[in-house]
């Protein structure tokens, strides 16, 4: 009965998918999507791209939630916070995502970044998705910066801070850099609605195509790096020698070279 | 190349698109960007701020102490994007925590002399030249300082900025000391500060 219930949830499965595949392709683009060989040597530390990913994707989907409550007023940013934290249901568990997942975000794509340097996979031709890689990663670290501002209390007002007198330091236009990072010579209302403007909108509508690039040169160019790309050509130099060896053997030379 | 091209352009169809797309590029570009850079027009290049350029009552010289500075706290009315001077859009303020001590921490003799009914203009010129008014923020990364008495010094907790009683650089990572207010001294001995500052913008503040 079981095998039968089985054999029939299979079939309609398939059947599902396979008019979903000739209307629209889907399956075979998840199949492209998700699939790319690695190396079997460390293979589990290439999935931290897609931890990457995931954890960005959280972040989205947390960012938009507390969206609903939070409030880019000074006088009512903690508060907001404060409400999402203990009135609003399951606020407590969003808002830990959204702050925890930023967090592990960070060492995640520090360790992303180590593998993909000490995998080699940032040689060519794959430079241009390093280069790629390396400002999402100065992205995700702004937009850290930016969140941890949006809380408005002591602890975000004070980092702000810092990082506004450290942007004051830009050669040649670290004064243009504080007035446009604080919407004035003062900090404020309209410092706050900066911050939030480059957290929500500004930050996140550069990230999104810039990981559309990444994941489309990483597709492009595969993810492995040096190694597996050296076993690939060891193996495509040991058959050409092949070949030219049987070729002195068919002209004649009945003693082919070792 | 050259052969490939059906349609040459010529020298008066390329002035006529580059000139239209110039003027379009500029339409295009010159709103947003001054939209979003307009603090920084305001303030860089026409010099406006968002505190008037008044005067505020910090306290009086004769409550300042010998060996240690004194804190006061003043709160400057602020113009900024929702507190502007439009009645409908409301008043709001800055606190500034501003230090004030006297050179090397020494009680002036003028102010020995003087009487708290009034000061000479030779009084109010010495007083001026021996007071030390001060923002609170580490000339580092902005961080406030506090006075430690028995080390005689301002410690910034930060990344450890050390100043002395005038606001003057010990040690540390600071590129300078403390940030001095624009200040008077009045006949009653009240200290009155303006938000301006004379040796550098701590920003923020």
């Amino acid at each position: 009965m079981i095998a039968r219930i089985r054999a029939w949830a299979l079939g309609v499965g398939q059947a599902a998918a396979d008019w979903m595949e000739v209307r629209t392709g889907v399956v075979s683009m998840l199949e492209h999507f998700l699939y790319e060989p690695v190396p079997k040597r460390g293979m589990w530390l290439y999935t931290l791209g897609s931890a990457t990913l995931f954890l960005i994707v959280l972040q989205f989907l947390t960012g938009i939630l507390l969206l609903f409550y939070y409030v880019p007023t000074t006088d009512e940013a903690w508060n907001s916070i404060y409400y999402i934290m203990t009135e609003a249901y399951f606020g407590l568990l969003i808002r830990g995502i959204h702050f925890w997942s930023a967090n592990v975000l960070i060492v995640v794509v520090g360790l992303h970044m180590l593998r993909t340097f000490f995998s080699g996979a940032y040689k060519a031709p794959r430079e241009l998705n390093w280069v790629v890689g390396v400002v999402l990663i100065l992205l995700v670290t702004v937009l850290a910066f930016t969140g941890y501002a949006l809380r408005w209390d002591a602890e975000g007002f004070w980092a702000w801070e810092v990082g506004i007198k450290i942007g004051s330091y830009t050669p040649f236009v670290g004064s243009y850099v504080a007035t446009f990072l604080l919407g004035g010579d003062t900090v404020g209302p309209a410092t706050l609605s900066r911050v939030f403007a480059i957290h929500v909108w500004l930050l996140p509508a550069l990230l999104a195509p810039l990981i559309g690039i990444h994941l489309y040169l990483l597709r492009k160019h595969g993810e492995f790096g040096s190694e597996f790309e050296y076993t690939k050509r060891l193996a495509e130099l040991r058959e050409r020698k092949q070949i030219e060896e049987y070729a002195l053997y068919e002209e004649g030379d009945e003693s082919p070279r070792e | 190349m050259a052969e490939l091209q059906k349609d040459p352009v010529t020298r008066a169809q390329f002035i006529v698109m580059g000139t239209v797309g110039t003027l379009v590029g500029a339409v295009l570009t010159i709103p947003p960007v001054a939209f979003m850079l307009s603090p920084t027009i305001k303030t860089n290049f026409l010099g406006q701020s968002d505190v008037p350029d008044d005067w505020h009552e910090l306290g009086s010289v004769f409550e300042v102490p010998s060996g240690t500075p004194k804190l006061y706290r003043v709160e400057f009315p602020q113009n900024q994007t929702y507190n502007g001077e439009d009645p409908l859009l409301g008043k709001g303020t800055i606190m500034n925590a501003v230090l004030v001590s006297w050179m090397d921490g020494e009680i002036p003799s003028a102010l020995e002399n003087a009487s708290q009914g009034g000061l000479s203009a030779s009084q109010i010129e010495e007083l001026t030249s021996q007071l030390n008014v001060m923002s609170n923020h580490c000339a580092h990364l902005g961080c406030p300082v506090r006075w430690f008495p028995d080390r005689d010094e301002f410690l910034c907790p930060c990344h450890g900025g050390i100043y002395d009683i005038n606001g003057g650089l010990i040690g540390g990572p600071p590129p300078q000391g403390l940030y001095y207010y624009a200040f008077e001294i009045r006949e009653d001995g009240g200290i009155y500060v303006k938000h301006e500052f004379t040796n550098g913008e701590p920003w923020v503040v």
